[in-house]
């Protein structure tokens, strides 16, 4: 491949975390990448690089998606939700507190990826059942937990949410 | 008896809220100033010598600080056997060793230079058959075995691929074989397979001026590390120091050994003190970083036909692949508890751990007994049918008590929740309900023992204020080491757990630990920071007693404040208590170790007695699908024997975890070796893991049958919990529709055949 | 594989014609960026190194889901979670939603389009057999102009299609089904819940009044370089008398057309076992609208 032209800069604007961005990048950065060298927010995960543990599960326009699939240039005029933008000036969101108080965090690499699938699917459905949120956290591998207190506490967290 | 403040019970794990904010550190989380990172150059050859690497291309291309082959880096390194080059020098022994590396400004530009090398090799034929590879004559992968420093228990057996065997022998198999009334001889194997955490492998290595080298490494074992690196480089211990991140995104034994900085360390010597980063692809992670043996176990088993064990012989064979890394020790250990946890009077164990052209197997939750006890559940069951006993009725007959000498004879036991594991298990799936159509019910029990001996030392300091500071090189790998070790350490200090903070492991901080492995971390470090409690503690309460003129024996320290049990209104804080001794500051440092042998007959370091054995029990209740042969799992129940569970949320949070864990190998998982050597599928796409949708309805239960060296009577739990499940699913397969698999994993396809063989259709 | 993408030019077209007239001028050396989530797979894996990438998402005249009673009509741009969660689907199609839902991964299937997963052909995608059952068109397009074909005629072998370099896939098209009819999805995967499917069967069938089999339509994905359409076991059932066994023996002769390459025994039994079972779920679907 010719490495002689030089390769264009393009500008994106986007929201992370309901903070507004304006960011000059190369095409060729994915947006996990991005996430975590250039906005810092190393609370996504990557597990895998291909799209198959959900470790770098983000949250684009409500919808979750894995990261390292996504160009960031392609988020350009997105709303991204990672880990860090669930809790609100320091207080918890109902998720998290679920996670910590059923047990259901272990070494806590899937964690954040968890998490986010878990809050797409009650932003959807406030009241689902076991059978529902196992199927939301399909795409999120775990090797610690067993998925049992996972579950747990999505389901602990929708009745809190008012589900 | 008082009860305990903190330990036993179950409060959440102090990390839980840095990792559901996303705050938690992990080693790829770290980035350094000036930071390069690093890429290699991996054979793609199962057996050839190298014949040259061409890497001026590399060198020149803008960007790149340092390629370096395996000329550059003539260092050997293993814990068993010191057989591991850093990076190939003359041959490679698996497709994914790595032959060369770069470091550059980026990874981008690391990816490119790596494509700028060439390397040439004479390919000889791989040997990828476990058993061709031990037969004599066999063509030798490595052939200066017999040089290798090895550690006195291992013993290789010149000019053959055997790096490891062990024998171990009590009474008189032949004679009991004799004795008995019916004899039985299967063999069943298992695949390979992998950890699966979801973290890959990391290191970051800076050296400094003074030619010390640091190294932030996802390690389970960071003391034991900088030995290894000692003795591979012969530098001085404190002329080394590593670093573990705070978090460790999972390990089961996969992070142990030499790894990733075999490969930053020779880079990071030529970077002009720049930190050198590399993370492992998870393609990386599958091929070339540890994979647990494939195994065959051979049983011959002699009963009486009341259906007592009489004599049982083991020949286990352990695929080690490329090199011995912990292969001969895994060998060693599994081989003790190859028949079982079983009263035999007569036994014979033939270990065998062997050399082949693939990816090197290690440490790999269960160190080698997962395989045994696969083959000697399968084969109680097999037994049990024959002879018209019931399954768990005949376990019970068998199993071991306290007090009962070992299987293979080197030891007396003592703490042994064997038998109640069985029978809670049995009560809680309702064992005696009748069976139903195409549904069956399995239960399997096994014993861990864990490497002894093994020290541990810990250093706690109080401060000023009464806040606690423990130092101790455990790390926190999702085990929830830090949170029982801090509850530990302010059930015995007498302070609400809030006040304990758990130092991250760094070699030159926090004092030696053999490893965070064998399950061995709430034993060995909880009895060190137990020690190093009391040691604060007496110091404080001599002072106290100073101040509350009262005798030091008779003081209570209770929530933080110390107090005369003759006097106890009168109530100090250890903050006063500090503060009034040291008016211009100090603090109080408590230390001590903790570092066990076992009684019993010992061939040297490792050879058998265990200082604790784990026992537990699985059973799983299936549905089989006679048309597709697909084994729908409804529901598992695991009971461990813990000695006493110092937080119940993370243990039965261990049992929950390893029991799906134990499903993965049971029936999803298979890593596919092709005819070079290579691994076929290195991608979570292709290596099936359990997923949430997998799981059955899961149920833990805790037994705890006191250790009396244990920190307020605990063992250990982390590997014990993956063992039994795959022999309960075959159990209870053979239960549901009358077929026996003896390979892993079961698959669909094997049930089919199998149903089709017998006439089911 | 790579951790960083090699470089390249990224296009961001806001019309159709503006994205085919691009395909045109790098002709060959262009790549189609939808969902993304087998392209940046691909590019990872060094399979693609594209010079230019264009990304069609801002061409909002490529996302609908419309149907007038006669055809379904599906953009390029829409996921496989729109269509599982599209109420005009779910209605009138639901064999659709199931191959669609047969993809596991959450976060797959909201960026995955339908149309993108038929262009990259991999032999165990699950939307082929359903839309072959379903007698799918596809509108290919490129600047000169368009061509419409059947579903089953659009895959040329492992990971291959009939599309020209410069052609885009634009459009899937339904027919409605007739009455008397009904159509299941099944599949039996590799290994776990959420997984690649080493079988999958659509099925499409009709009854005359008297309840004779008017016609079926069968597709059978990952049992062969390409999805297959049953033709011989189409044509066994014409014209039945829908009884039990008629259903076991469509399932043998679903294996004579089928060609697995690996596993093949048992992918063979399960071909008998999921063809008789989408008839037989297919046959429930007619008598419970009846």
């Amino acid at each position: 491949m010719a490495k002689g032209g030089f390769w264009v800069e393009h500008l994106i604007n986007l929201k992370i975390n309901g903070e507004p961005y304006k960011v000059s990048l190369k095409p060729n950065t994915t947006l996990l990448d991005f996430l975590r060298d250039e906005i810092g927010l190393t609370g996504t995960k990557k597990g895998c690089d291909t799209g198959q543990c959900g470790a770098c599960t983000v949250l684009l326009d409500g919808k979750p998606i894995n990261s390292c699939l996504v160009l960031a240039a392609d988020a350009n005029g997105k709303e991204i939700l990672t880990v860090e933008g669930l809790g609100r000036n320091g207080k918890l969101h109902p998720l998290q507190e679920a996670f910590i108080q059923e047990g259901a965090v272990q070494c806590g690499y899937c964690t954040s990826g968890m998490l986010l699938s878990a809050k797409a699917l009650l932003d959807e459905d406030p009241d689902p059942g076991e059978e529902e949120v196992k199927k939301a956290i399909a795409g999120n591998l775990c090797r610690c937990t067993g998925y049992v207190r996972i579950v747990k506490a999505v389901l602990v967290a929708a009745r809190k949410m008012g589900g | 008896m008082s009860e305990y403040s903190t330990v036993g019970k179950a409060i959440p794990r102090i990390d839980a809220l840095e990792k559901v904010t996303g705050q938690a550190i992990y080693g790829d989380d770290l980035k350094f100033p000036n930071m390069l990172y690093a890429k290699a150059l991996r054979s793609e050859y199962g057996h050839a010598k190298i014949l040259n690497i061409n890497i001026e291309k590399a060198k020149r291309l803008a960007g790149v600080k340092a390629v370096i082959t395996g000329m550059d880096t003539p260092f050997l390194g293993g814990e068993a056997l010191m057989d591991y080059p850093f990076l190939a020098i003359d041959k490679v022994r698996y497709v994914g060793e790595a032959i060369a590396a770069v470091a550059a400004v980026d990874e981008r530009t690391a990816e490119e230079a790596i494509e700028l090398i060439d390397a040439e090799y004479d390919p000889l034929p791989p040997l990828l058959d476990v058993q061709k590879a031990m037969e004599p004559g066999a063509p030798l992968i490595h052939e200066e075995m017999h040089t290798y420093q090895h550690l006195p228990v291992i013993k290789p057996i010149e000019n053959t691929n055997i790096c490891h065997f062990i024998q171990f022998l009590k009474g008189d198999v032949n004679r009991g074989f004799d004795e008995s009334d019916f004899v039985f001889e299967d063999t069943f194997t298992t695949q390979m397979v992998q950890h699966g955490a979801i973290e890959p492998h990391m290191a970051i290595v800076q050296v400094d001026p003074s030619g010390k080298i640091t190294v932030w490494v996802t390690n389970d074992s960071p003391h034991r590390l900088r030995q290894d690196l000692s003795s591979s480089l012969r530098m001085p211990l404190n002329k080394l120091r590593v670093i573990s991140p705070p978090y460790v995104g999972g390990n089961f034994g996969g992070k142990g050994g030499l790894k990733v900085e075999t490969l930053c360390i020779p880079l990071a010597l030529r970077a002009d003190h720049k930190p050198v980063k590399m993370v492992l692809t998870r393609e990386e992670v599958f091929t070339s970083s540890l994979v647990r043996h494939p195994s065959i176990v051979t049983l011959r088993t002699g009963v009486k036909k009341d259906g007592r064990i009489w004599a049982r012989e083991a020949k286990v064979i352990y695929d080690t692949g490329a090199y011995a890394e912990k292969g001969p020790t895994v060998c060693h250990q599994a081989c003790v508890a190859a028949v079982g946890p079983y009263k035999i009077p007569n036994a014979k164990v033939d270990g065998y751990c062997v050399y082949t052209n693939k990816p090197i197997a290690g440490a790999y939750r269960g160190y080698g007994i997962p395989q045994v006890a696969w083959a000697h559940e399968s084969q109680m069951d097999i037994i049990a049918r024959q002879l018209g006993i019931d399954r768990v009725e005949i376990r019970l007959k068998n199993g071991v008590e306290e007090g009962d000498v070992s299987p293979t004879g080197q030891q007396r036991l003592n703490s042994v929740g064997l038998k109640e594991c069985i029978k809670k298990v049995a009560e809680s799936a309702d064992w005696s309900r009748p069976k139903e159509k195409y549904r069956g019910k399995g239960i399997a029990c096994a014993f861990k023992n864990t490497k002894t001996p093994s020290g541990s030392s810990a250093i706690v300091i109080v401060s000023q204020d009464g806040s606690v500071e423990v130092l101790a090189s455990t790390v926190e790998i999702g085990q929830g080491s830090k949170t029982i070790l801090a509850q530990m350490v302010a059930e015995e200090l007498g302070v609400p757990v809030e006040n304990v903070i758990m130092a991250n492991p760094d070699t030159d901080i926090t004092p030696f630990d053999a490893s965070t492995t064998s399950s061995r971390s709430t034993f060995h470090m909880g009895n060190a920071v137990k020690r190093a409690v009391k040691d604060a503690k007496d110091q404080i309460l001599v002072i106290a007693a100073d101040i509350l003129n009262a005798d030091s024996s008779d003081l209570m320290i209770e929530r933080g404040l110390i107090f005369s049990k003759k006097n106890p209104d009168k109530k100090l804080t250890i903050s006063q208590v500090i503060k009034n001794e040291y008016k211009a500051g100090l603090d109080i440092i408590g230390r001590d170790s903790f570092y066990p042998v076992a009684d019993g007959e010992t061939g040297g370091m490792w050879s058998a007695p265990s200082i604790f054995w784990m026992y537990g029990a699985h059973y799983a209740e299936v549905e089989v699908d006679v048309e597709t042969g697909r084994v729908k799992i409804l529901k598992v129940i695991g009971a461990h024997d813990v000695g006493k569970a110092i937080n119940p949320f993370t243990c039965l949070g261990q049992i929950e975890g390893g029991m799906v864990h134990g499903i993965g190998p049971a029936l999803f998982e298979e890593m596919i070796i092709g005819e070079k050597g290579q691994v076929e599928n290195t991608s979570f796409l292709d290596y099936k893991m359990p997923r949430a949708l997998d799981i059955p309805e899961i149920s833990s239960l805790i037994v705890e049958a006191h250790h009396r060296e244990g920190p307020w009577g605990a063992k250990g739990i982390g590997e014990m919990t993956v063992v039994p499940m795959a022999a309960a699913i075959a159990n209870a397969i053979d239960d549901a529709v009358g077929v026996r698999i003896k390979d892993l994993p079961i698959t669909p396809d094997k049930i089919l055949r199998a149903l089709k063989e017998k006439g089911n259709l | 594989m790579l951790t960083k993408l090699r470089e390249f030019h990224y296009l961001e077209p806001s019309t159709l014609s503006e994205a085919l007239s691009l395909l045109d001028r790098y002709d060959g050396k262009a790549k189609i960026l939808a969902g993304g989530t087998d392209l940046i797979i691909q590019m990872k894996q060094k399979k693609l190194t594209p010079e230019y990438v264009i990304n069609l998402k801002k061409i909002s005249e490529l996302d609908y889901i419309e149907y007038n009673g006669q055809w379904l009509r599906i953009g390029p741009l829409v996921t496989h979670s729109m269509v599982a969660n599209s109420p005009i689907i779910q209605k009138n199609f639901p064999m659709l939603v199931d191959a669609c839902l047969a993809i596991g991964v959450p976060q797959t299937r909201n960026r995955g389009t339908l149309a993108g997963n038929l262009c990259n052909a991999s032999p165990s995608a699950d939307t082929p057999p359903a839309l072959i059952a379903l007698d799918a068109k596809l509108k290919m397009e490129s600047s000169d102009g368009e061509r419409v074909m059947d579903v089953e005629d659009f895959f040329s072998g492992p990971f291959g299609t009939v599309l020209k370099n410069r052609e885009m896939l634009t459009e899937i098209k339904i027919p409605s089904l007739s009455e008397w009819s009904g159509g299941a999805y099944l599949w039996v995967p590799k290994i776990t819940a959420v997984d690649e499917t080493l079988v999958g069967v659509g099925v499409l069938i009709t009854l005359n009044p008297d309840k004779r089999c008017k016609e079926a339509r069968i597709g059978l994905g990952s049992v062969g370089p390409a999805p297959i359409r049953a033709y011989k076991t189409e044509e066994f059932l014409k014209g039945k008398r829908i009884e039990p066994d008629l259903f076991v023996e469509a399932g043998e002769i679903a294996v004579s057309e089928a060609s697995p390459r690996s596993r093949e025994d048992y992918r063979r039994e399960m071909i008998k076992v999921f063809v008789k079972r989408a008839l037989g779920q297919a046959l429930r679907k007619i008598e419970g609208a009846i």
